[in-house]
């Protein structure tokens, strides 16, 4: 997106080589009330919804689930399959935005950079297209795998020059994958007749996700998160400039393949689950950075936090706006999302570039 | 700029870029008999020579010069009108991902035209330049904005912050548009699905007409102003330093390249790639002086385009595919095979 | 002598291979694309099958719903009315070409277009004009923006329905009918289809009276729910005389749509008596079918869910495709 302000490596722009800062005790508080807001958020998102429940009905549903009744099959199969998901979903995309935006060093980096949502979008295409009776599980195996496959093609193409993966060739190389990918599905879509099928999907959000996609997203995602979690230390060496991190001692080639496969498996999990939900990427690693310091031990589980505390709330909006219809989720937080991004944008000094 | 650009041009002949203009201009003479002979309906080259000189069935005459001709002046006119604006663009942010798209030009038109069809009935039989006209206007309107947005009284305009919030505002007006595009009924969805996608329209000598003098002028323009655009390109200390008036140059530029480009969105739609790598492969042709860049650009852009549109009249006939889906097709893995090629 | 006759023999032989050369290649060009001759094809296809019509010897001038005044040819022959096919083929008239899209057409209509070329749905020009036609009718104003009238008007002349008489399937027959001449047949095929409709109803009140029932479409693990007035809404609700279930009624007059989207849990209140499901997610696809919130709706329980093709009529409007529909219905819920 933005080559003009990466840091070329030795540059002397980049974060001045003074000591980390961080500020683990805010990190702390934002690890125990943002567990308690999301719990909090949770039992919200299984007591409000498109069909009318009384709220002594849901706790009767969670405590003494009786599976004659229609309602209490409402919040077991709906409500709780959907704000789970809100909850993982939000984690994933926002854990791999901060590590996209530390490996890349580009702070307006996030996972759609590297072509995954190009890469969903159009095996979702062409899925319809060739294969309309496929399963849902099916699909989202199929969006997984067009994500991951879009994400090589970016990752190789821009790792092929002998100063390793720059930031500015994995953008150029980014943004010619996801032109090509979203043109072919766009040329699919039109010519099978399918755009709105394509916009539904993609506007799709968390509902209708069920404990079966759940069973195969959770295992991914929780994984994901663990190895991020493990491999924030080089994160933060990395986010100091590949020359810093090599002069430390860093084997920065590995550190950069093994993170873009956790921001794969992570951000290729949520798109093929629940469609490509920009700027949570973009905007918590943000926030998060300016709470608790430049420390990716930080910087990530703190991202994850405020990720799901974000998406389960904007689900939660996305039901009430416009009851019974759903608002589309990712529009929603695009709504929130262009403003605070302008917001950085023109903070920047123009200098910079 | 010339830091990003894929392979650094050499130095070669001192007639290189006119013979590279003309080789241009006889390719585009090709593509153009191609073009004439291509489509569903078979006119042979001799039949194409007969309808010419006046003398085809009316139906010839309606396929040739109802349908393919103004298709094809269309074509190269948005072509060109597309990679110069990216190439100005490009020049002025020194962002070698600038182009119309991405400054979210096509995305306001896109949203004028959405709305139109969302809230006001198709019934009345509205003049031809009515989503034209419209679409000018979204473009020119996002234009201001992201200017007024990424204006700052004590820097003036930073490239850097134009490009920046130019895609911020594009990510809203996407988003807005998904609300909308989801209500709307199914046929008046795919006339925008496709309208997005970059198709040339039928065309009519019409849009010719009104098309033609943003180019004729425009065009000419920014070459008259090549030598500015050299002098932005370096950076912000050296143009000030070669005393440059920067600020109202750039403004100039910047008014010119959204008026082209939003001239062309408003015919064409979001036709994307052309502005991103005519400028791109124009630039590894014939290096970074702009005098010589700009024409080349016109002139590549225009080229790329009739191939697109060709093509996609071609390939899955009878059904046409969108000419922006077919550029980026083609033009996507050459960019990549570009980037890859290059090891720096 | 003997050669001069073997000479003459051969010679014939080849003017009869000349012969049906030509008529291969007429043939061919009749149903194909070649420029200078599909015009010349019109005379063989569609001699309107009901020309003992009233059919107007002159030309006549109307305006349509954007307001163009369309001349109207004298006998309409080779008529194109992408998507209105069920109206033509209801007034006997074969048009030139179908409606398609590249993985389909209206299958519920394959027996009657059983040998109508497609065309796209996007009306290509070169395409529409090797058809040939001399009167083109176009359904929806948003299907011919942003210039297309004009192209299309000089293939032929246009005529544009206009959504607001061609969502009402009785006021499109009737004004087709007026344009091809063919009044009488728009007037007998509505008389007919009221006749089949109130019959039908006679026969269902006796099987079911008047419970109420849902149509609801499956596709993309979506489902929507038809309109009272639109495709099988109107034939259920209006012409067969069932009660709408509560989450039709209860739609927001300002956001109904033909289908309007309903989720599972909205659904999961639905009190309807009978479902007709048109499922297009097909195949181990619908899993959501096989929920337990699915199968917890009371009609579901009651096993009063009868699925439908989805290449049947219940998607489409018109007097062929409600007919269908009646019968469809007829054959589920009368014994």
């Amino acid at each position: 997106m933005t080559a003009s302000k990466d840091h070329h490596p030795g540059s002397t722009t980049a974060l001045p080589a003074q000591p980390v800062r961080s500020h683990p005790a805010a990190a702390v508080l934002i690890m125990i009330f943002g567990l308690a807001a999301i719990i909090f958020g949770l039992a919200l998102s299984v007591s409000v919804g498109a069909a009318d429940i009384k709220l002594a009905t849901v706790w009767e549903a969670v405590f003494h689930f009786n599976p004659e009744l229609q309602q209490h099959q409402v919040i077991w199969e709906l409500r709780f399959p959907r704000s789970l998901a809100s909850v993982l979903v939000g984690a994933c995309f926002a854990v791999a935005g901060a590590m996209m935006q530390g490996m890349t060093r580009n702070p307006l980096a996030d996972s759609g950079l590297l072509g995954l949502n190009a890469g969903a979008t159009t095996a979702l295409a062409l899925a319809f297209a060739f294969a309309p009776s496929l399963s849902y599980t099916y699909i989202m195996l199929y969006c997984f795998i067009g994500a991951g496959v879009a994400a090589l093609i970016v990752f190789g193409i821009g790792s092929l020059s002998r100063k390793g993966l720059t930031p500015i060739r994995l953008t150029l190389a980014g943004a010619a994958v996801s032109a090509l990918l979203l043109a072919i599905s766009q040329g699919v879509a039109i010519f099978f007749h399918l755009s709105q099928d394509l916009a539904f999907w993609l506007a799709g959000g968390v509902a209708g996700t069920s404990w079966g996609q759940l069973q195969y997203m959770a295992p991914l995602i929780l994984a994901g998160l663990v190895a991020a979690i493990m491999m924030a230390r080089s994160i933060t060496l990395l986010s100091l400039g590949t020359e810093v991190a090599a002069g430390l001692g860093q084997k920065t080639r590995l550190v950069q393949t093994g993170g873009m496969l956790v921001v794969v498996v992570l951000a290729g999990t949520a798109v093929s689950a629940v469609g490509p939900i920009g700027f949570v990427g973009l905007i918590v690693p943000h926030v998060t950075r300016y709470l608790v310091g430049i420390d990716y031990r930080w910087i990530i589980p703190c991202s994850a936090v405020l990720g799901s505390l974000l998406l389960v709330f904007a689900d939660i909006a996305a039901r009430m706006l416009n009851a019974p219809y759903e608002t589309p989720i990712g529009a929603l937080i695009s709504m929130i999302g262009v403003p605070f991004f302008i917001y950085l944008a023109s903070r920047r000094k123009g200098a910079i570039s | 700029m010339s830091k990003y650009s894929l392979t650094p041009y050499e130095k070669r002949q001192p007639h290189w870029g006119v013979t590279l203009l003309s080789v241009l201009g006889l390719l585009i003479v090709v593509i153009v008999v191609v073009s004439m002979n291509t489509g569903y309906m078979r006119l042979s080259p001799s039949e194409v020579l007969h309808t010419l000189s006046g003398q085809g069935t009316p139906q010839q005459k309606l396929i040739l010069f109802d349908f393919r001709l103004p298709r094809i002046v269309i074509s190269l006119l948005v072509g060109a009108g597309f990679a110069v604006s990216g190439c100005i663009l490009q020049s002025l942010s020194r962002n070698p991902l600038a182009e119309p798209a991405t400054l979210g030009i096509s995305a306001g038109a896109g949203f004028a035209v959405i709305l139109f069809i969302s809230f006001v009935p198709a019934s009345s039989a509205a003049s031809i330049f009515m989503l034209p006209l419209l679409a000018l206007a979204g473009a020119g309107l996002t234009a201001a904005l992201i200017y007024v947005l990424a204006f700052r009284r004590e820097e003036g305009l930073s490239p850097t912050r134009l490009v920046l919030i130019g895609i911020a505002v594009a990510a809203g007006i996407n988003a807005f548009q998904l609300v909308l595009a989801l209500r709307l009924d199914p046929e008046n969805y795919q006339f925008v699905a496709i309208w997005m996608a970059g198709k040339i329209w039928g065309g009519d000598w019409r849009f010719v007409q009104a098309l033609l003098p943003w180019i004729l002028i425009l065009v000419p323009f920014s070459i008259y102003k090549a030598r500015v655009l050299n002098v932005l390109n370096l950076g912000d200390q050296t143009s000030t330093g070669l005393g440059a008036p920067v600020e109202r140059e750039r403004l100039l530029l910047l008014a010119t390249a959204v008026a082209l480009a939003g001239a062309c969105v408003s015919v064409s739609g979001g036709i994307g790639f052309v502005g991103l790598i005519g400028p791109h492969l124009a630039r590894r042709l014939v290096g970074p002086r702009h005098q010589i860049l700009l024409p080349a650009c016109a002139l590549i852009g225009g080229l790329l385009l009739l191939t697109a549109d060709t093509l996609g009249r071609w390939i899955l006939q009878p059904s046409e595919i969108p000419a922006g889906v077919v550029v980026a097709i083609i033009g996507a893995p050459y960019f990549l095979y570009l980037l890859a090629k290059s090891r720096a | 002598m003997v050669s001069s006759k073997t000479m003459k023999i051969s010679g014939r032989k080849w003017v009869g291979a000349g012969c049906m050369a030509m008529i291969l290649f007429l043939s061919a060009c009749g149903s194909n694309n070649t420029a200078d001759t599909a015009n010349s094809g019109s005379a063989a296809t569609t001699a309107p099958s009901a020309a003992a019509t009233t059919a107007p010897s002159e030309p006549k001038t109307v305006t349509d719903s954007m307001g163009h005044k369309v001349t109207v040819p004298a006998n309409p022959q080779r008529v194109l009315g992408s998507y209105l096919e069920d109206q033509l083929v209801t007034l006997g008239v074969t048009p030139v070409a179908q409606w398609s899209v590249a993985n389909g057409i209206q299958d519920y209509l394959s027996a009657e277009l059983k040998d109508v070329p497609t065309i796209s749905y996007d009306l290509p020009l070169e395409a529409v004009t090797s058809f040939a036609p001399d009167f083109i009718i176009v359904g929806s104003e948003s299907s011919v923006q942003n210039g297309l009238y004009d192209q299309l008007n000089k293939v032929a002349p246009t005529y544009v329905l206009g959504n607001e008489i061609n969502k009402n399937w009785r006021k499109g027959l009737t004004t087709i009918g007026e344009l091809l001449g063919k009044s009488a047949e728009a007037e007998q095929a509505i008389k007919n289809y009221d006749q089949k409709a109130a019959e039908a109803k006679g026969k269902l009140t006796g099987a079911v009276g008047s419970q109420s029932a849902a149509v609801l479409w499956l596709v993309q693990k979506n489902f929507f729910l038809v309109d009272e007035t639109q495709a099988s809404g109107s034939v259920l609700y209006t012409d067969l005389g069932m009660t709408p279930p509560n989450l039709v009624t209860e739609i927001p007059a300002d956001q109904k749509a033909a289908w309007n989207p309903v989720s599972l849990e909205k659904l999961s209140e639905l009190t309807a008596d009978h479902i007709f499901l048109v499922n297009s997610d097909k195949a181990e696809g619908s899993e959501i079918l096989n929920s337990a919130i699915w199968k917890g709706i009371p009609a579901v329980k009651a096993g009063h869910v009868y699925e439908l093709s989805s290449t049947g009529s219940w998607l489409y409007s018109g007097a062929n495709a409600n007919g269908k529909t009646i019968d469809d219905v007829l054959k589920l819920l009368v014994k």
